[in-house]
């Protein structure tokens, strides 16, 4: 029925061209119209087939660890499992996952539209592949002892080291326990996150080089002192007499500095959160009363000993907050006098609050350390607190835990009161349940949202999860979006081909395009005067979810031939503002004589003004600057206003070429010229009248969080207030009043009488 | 000074076109009983003129002296807002969009301050002074319902004129309370007689197929036509023989984007039509007139089906370009619009129909 129509129309169409073309052509075209109907009947077809089944096919129950020893790279859109989960089986079954094809890779798991990058590499490292059934039927198959020889050595060294490392860490723990009391050396009662935490510098995952960096500055402190911090040293590290660790929670800044101090021979005294710092306080030199001096207090007097040597461990620096008024400028001042080290920690080094400690500090970033790094330790641990757990599950909640060793060991004690063993999918859901919320950047945001993964049929995610996105930012996800989403090529019309493929591309551009402009109505209901909040859901989905879902597919840094791109709105929006801004100094010094409004100088004066002002210094030279600058007095224009008119030009007459074509010297004299003359002025604007006015002095101060800032800022302002006070009767800080120039007559006089005297 | 300025109509009866709209404004203002007008009709047609015509008939030469002032005003955000006034002594003119979405600040305290005092020259002709609204089609709504009351409270100390492109913006309690003036754009002979009587002041001849092809031209806009005259006269001093008009140069560089529309539909042109959209638009040229002039030079070289279908999704766009926030969206979404139209047609198949 349907397609009897469509040859009606195709007639139709058909008799249409006979009227207007030639017969031969319309016969072409005829055929053509065939061809693409055909071809429609077909795309038609192919969309009321079944979408590819998610969660068709049953994952078989494999041997554990039967993928052990193997390596994985999965690439393309498998057809009934998300990218993650084939990630998780492979996992699960002891298999590990690489993102890049190399050499090493055993398997190569091969789905639909594959990234041409990839499969160059497949080809040029003759890799096997895979397809999803005998993946599954891989997992089904293979014997879990089926590794060769070198992996099975290797396991079995690692294991060994496991057991070595535990064992060493039980004969210590005896050792601390004869030492100890017998009534309150309860190793039990600690927690694991204590009882474990590293000993000697070997045991300090990851970082290692930084934490050498700062025993080396702890070790050359005295030497450094006697010279004034003049020596820079190996790393530059010995002019300051502070150092900043900062790095992200949970990856050993706080164990490492005690480490350091304690094996440099220095007695740390630790302040943190918990304590007040306030600027008083800190001043008043670091009530020591109120440190912890633990170890001394706790009557061991053997493992910590006072020494005259001793440092101070300034914990959470950006924990200082609105009771610690000040006390990060006092922290500043002290460090810059201190004659111990001090050793400052932070988790951000952008914060704002961290800014007066950056020059007087040696940095120290600790990065997150790699999973590999990490994984040894937790295994030992494991292993003597006698839990079974393989490998690939510890990996699983380091990665998940994001490199966090606090947060995996703390899951990891919390299992062991219900549990001795670990599965993976046990060790997801557990990892799930204490996930930390992670901030993404907008960058990171726009290749998901419009990368080919998202919006896939195999896709989990649901619309709530989508949305989210938005909302990690969502005032500069809509502007990537709209930056980028020309950038992919669109998976919607990947298995098309010729005239349909551009009809069909044209044809999702333009839904997502209309979406975009329907985003932007909401946004102004939002950002207008009866700011509508409630919409922000219907302006997520329009400004971002929709223009995506039909965009979606590789480019944007998916190995597609366009790379992101910085949203150009905000650097052009700041742009206009400012050239509206002074086209409207512009229109308020012509409407003297000029009846127009802003957009018609512009339409209409700027083009006319070109001839008359900008167009005879190109042509003419430095003869045609008076008659230029009496056109311009004409108007009230002044020199800074020429320079607008000049950047105003589009096309022919930007500025850039404009301003190519006026010689330098003519620019030169034509500026001289101006200066040298009077002008008349329209008016003079309001803040060039009044004076600023006075900051009112006393009364409470707010209460605010940087308030040493503020505190700088108003010791500025009164300096500046007393400069204005000395330059009152000055009459050369009033902009009224000019004071005469000196005129070049004088100048040009002696000169000829100069010449009198030659001739 | 350009000749646009120069030869600028004084008063009511220097007028060149429009003699009953000058009549009738030189009865009411000599009536005594003046009411609120509102000035309306597209730019270049001579609204302002007429305004100032008007007050001079009301004022006496005394209005044509012009001081500018600037009032810095706060905003309920204490954010310093500066406008500009131009006033004399009889009437004050303000643009309140110069202070974006606080124009009823502007409105409210200018307004009442200006109808609390009385006129204190005890020679003027008239007891109640004159404000001029510039620009009023763009003033919020919140501005104009701040106008509605005082324009009726204060009618015995104030008399607002109100200088708009159009009425449709404006919401209606503020038309009833108005005179409506329509001042249309001048017709060809209009335009012609004032470009001759221009020539004549000057001091040349122009030929009559010089002024056919700058009325032409200008399409209505006096202002245009006669700076165009200038401009020729600079270019080629005796105006005969053939003549080519320098169109502007965002004129050109919107024709130079329609021909991109046309001469490639690809994602690669759309993003090369956005950034000469950014450039014009960074470059203070108002989207609607972008749009307008890329619109024509588009239906201009397609195919006799189409061209309804483009301005339709033209004006489709234009509305949502005023009511939204960022214009350059609904420029592109237009774009889009226009490369996929034009491509089905290109390939003779309206896919849309089938769906």
């Amino acid at each position: 029925m349907r397609y009897k129509k469509c040859l009606n129309l195709v007639a139709v169409h058909q008799s249409r061209r006979q009227r207007s073309q030639g017969e031969l052509h319309s016969r072409q075209l005829h055929q053509r119209l065939i061809d693409i109907l055909h071809s429609w009947i077909a795309i038609k077809a192919a969309k009321s087939a079944p979408p590819p089944a998610h969660g068709s096919k049953v994952v078989p129950d494999g041997e554990p660890n039967c993928l052990a020893g193997l390596a994985f790279v999965f690439t393309g859109e498998l057809s009934s499992f998300a990218r993650d989960e084939a990630i998780d089986i492979a996992k699960r079954y002891g298999g590990r996952v690489t993102l890049q094809p190399s050499s090493k890779t055993s398997f190569v798991v091969l789905g639909d539209n594959a990234g041409p990058a990839k499969l160059a590499a497949i080809k040029k490292h003759g890799l096997n592949m895979l397809n999803e059934d005998q993946f599954l039927n891989l997992i089904a198959t293979r014997k879990a002892g089926h590794v060769d020889e070198k992996t099975k050595k290797k396991l079995a060294k690692e294991q060994e080291a496991i057991r070595q490392a535990a064992k060493e860490m039980e004969k210590k723990e005896k050792e601390d326990a004869k030492k100890e009391d017998k009534q309150d050396g309860n190793l039990s009662s600690q927690l694991w996150t204590t009882r474990y935490a590293p000993q000697s510098l070997k045991d300090v995952c990851g970082n290692k080089s930084q934490v050498e960096k700062l025993q080396q500055w702890l070790h050359d402190w005295p030497s450094s002192l006697k010279s004034g911090f003049k020596k820079p040293g190996k790393n530059g590290a010995n002019m300051f007499r502070a150092v900043l660790i900062t790095g992200s929670p949970g990856v050993g800044k706080t164990t490492s500095a005690h480490l350091c101090a304690k094996l440099e021979g220095f007695t740390p005294i630790e302040l943190n959160a918990s304590d007040v710092r306030s600027k008083r306080l800190v001043e008043s030199g670091l009530n020591i009363n109120n440190t912890s001096l633990d170890g001394y207090l706790h009557g061991d007097k053997a493992s910590v000993s006072i020494t005259d040597k001793s440092c101070i461990i300034m914990d959470e620096v950006d924990g200082m907050s609105a009771g610690d008024r000040g006390g990060v400028g006092a922290l500043n001042a002290l460090i810059k006098k201190s004659m111990i080290p001090i050793i400052c920690i932070a988790n951000d080094r952008q914060a704002q609050k961290l800014k007066p400690l950056i020059h007087t500090t040696f940095s120290i970033p600790f990065q997150k350390p790699p999973v590999n790094m990490i994984r040894s330790r937790i295994l030992s641990i494991a292993y003597k607190e006698k839990m079974k757990i393989p490998a690939n599950v510890i990996d699983q909640l380091i990665t998940s835990a994001q490199s966090d060793i606090r947060q995996v060991l703390n899951m990891l004690s919390t299992w062991k009161l219900s549990s001795d063993t670990m599965d993976f999918d046990e060790s997801k859901s557990l990892a799930k349940m204490n996930e930390k919320y992670t901030v993404m950047s907008p960058f990171d945001i726009t290749t998901k949202i419009l990368g080919p993964y998202l919006f896939s049929p195999s896709a989990r995610e649901s619309l709530g999860d989508k949305m989210d996105l938005y909302f990690q930012d969502h005032s500069f996800v809509p502007l990537f979006i709209q930056e980028n989403y020309l950038r992919s090529q669109p998976a919607r019309m990947r298995n098309l081909e010729g005239p349909e493929k551009i009809l069909k591309h044209l044809e999702l551009m333009d839904k997502a395009a209309s979406s975009l402009s329907d985003g932007d109505l909401v946004d102004s209901l939002i950002h207008g005067p009866e700011q509508h909040w409630s919409l922000m859901p219907l302006h997520a989905i329009l400004s971002t979810i929709r223009p995506s879902s039909s965009m979606y597919g590789n480019g944007v840094h998916y190995g597609g031939p366009n790379s992101m791109a910085f949203p150009q709105w905000l650097g052009q929006n700041s742009k206009q503002n400012k050239l509206m801004r002074q086209l409207g100094d512009i229109q308020a010094k012509m409407r003297l004589k000029v009846s127009g409004d802003k957009s018609e100088i512009r339409h209409s004066y700027i083009p006319a003004f070109h001839p008359h002002l900008v167009q005879p210094l190109a042509e003419n030279g430095t003869t045609a600057a008076e008659k230029v600058i009496r056109r311009m007095d004409e108007y009230y224009l002044s020199k800074e206003d020429w320079d607008t008119i000049v950047e105003l030009g589009v096309g022919d007459h930007k500025d850039e070429i404009i301003l190519k074509k006026i010689p330098p010297a003519t620019k030169t004299a034509f500026t001289r010229k101006y200066n040298s003359s009077e002008h008349p002025i329209a008016f003079h604007k309001a803040h060039d009248l009044g004076k600023a006015p006075k900051k009112i002095a006393g009364g409470p101060t707010p209460d605010l969080e940087e308030a040493y800032e503020v505190d700088e800022i108003a010791e500025e302002l009164s300096e500046e207030d007393e400069k204005k006070e000395k330059n009152k009767d000055d009459l050369s800080a009033d902009k009224l009043i000019q004071a005469p120039k000196k005129k070049k007559v004088t100048n040009t006089a002696s000169d000829k009488a100069k010449n009198k005297i030659k001739r | 000074m350009l000749w646009v300025d120069q030869y600028r109509p004084r008063t009511l009866d220097d007028l060149h076109y429009h003699k009953g709209l000058s009549a009738r404004l030189k009865s009411l203002a000599s009536s005594g009983d003046f009411p609120h007008m509102l000035f309306y009709g597209p730019s270049g047609a001579g609204k302002k003129t007429r305004i100032s015509c008007t007050l001079r008939q009301l004022f006496g030469p005394g209005v044509e002296k012009l001081k500018i002032d600037q009032r810095v005003f706060l905003s309920p955000s204490k954010r310093k807002l500066e406008i500009n006034l131009v006033q004399s002594n009889y009437h004050i003119e303000i643009t309140p969009s110069e202070a974006g979405n606080y124009d009823r600040v502007v409105i409210q305290e200018l307004l009442k301050e200006i109808a609390q005092t009385q006129q204190v020259d005890l020679n003027a002709k008239q007891k109640f002074k004159v404000v001029i609204i510039n620009e009023a089609d763009s003033l919020s709504r919140d501005a104009q319902a701040a106008l509605r009351r005082t324009m009726e409270k204060y009618m015995s100390n104030l008399r607002i004129i109100l200088c708009a492109n159009s009425t449709s913006r404006l919401i209606a309690p503020i038309k009833s309370r108005c005179l409506l003036m329509r001042v249309a754009a001048p017709s060809e002979e209009d335009m012609m007689d004032v470009l001759q009587n221009v020539a004549k002041r000057v001091g040349f001849d122009l030929p009559p197929d010089a002024a056919d092809k700058i009325v032409d031209d200008a399409e209505g806009n006096m202002r245009k036509a006669i700076l165009v005259l200038e401009a020729l006269k600079m270019q080629s001093p005796n105006l005969n023989g053939p003549l080519s008009i320098a169109k502007p140069d965002w004129e050109t560089y919107c024709h130079k984007v329609a021909d991109l529309i046309i001469g490639e539909q690809s994602p690669a042109r759309i993003m090369e039509v956005r950034s000469k959209f950014y450039e014009l638009l960074s470059h203070c040229i108002p989207p609607t007139v972008i749009l307008k002039t890329v619109a024509e030079r588009v239906v201009d070289k397609v195919d006799e089906s189409l061209k309804a279908d483009i301005m339709h999704w033209a004006a489709f766009y234009e509305v949502r370009m005023r009511n939204g926030n960022k214009k350059i969206f609904h420029l592109e979404a237009w774009v889009v619009k226009v490369m996929s139209l034009y491509k089905h047609f290109f390939y003779g198949i309206d896919m849309s129909d089938f769906d």
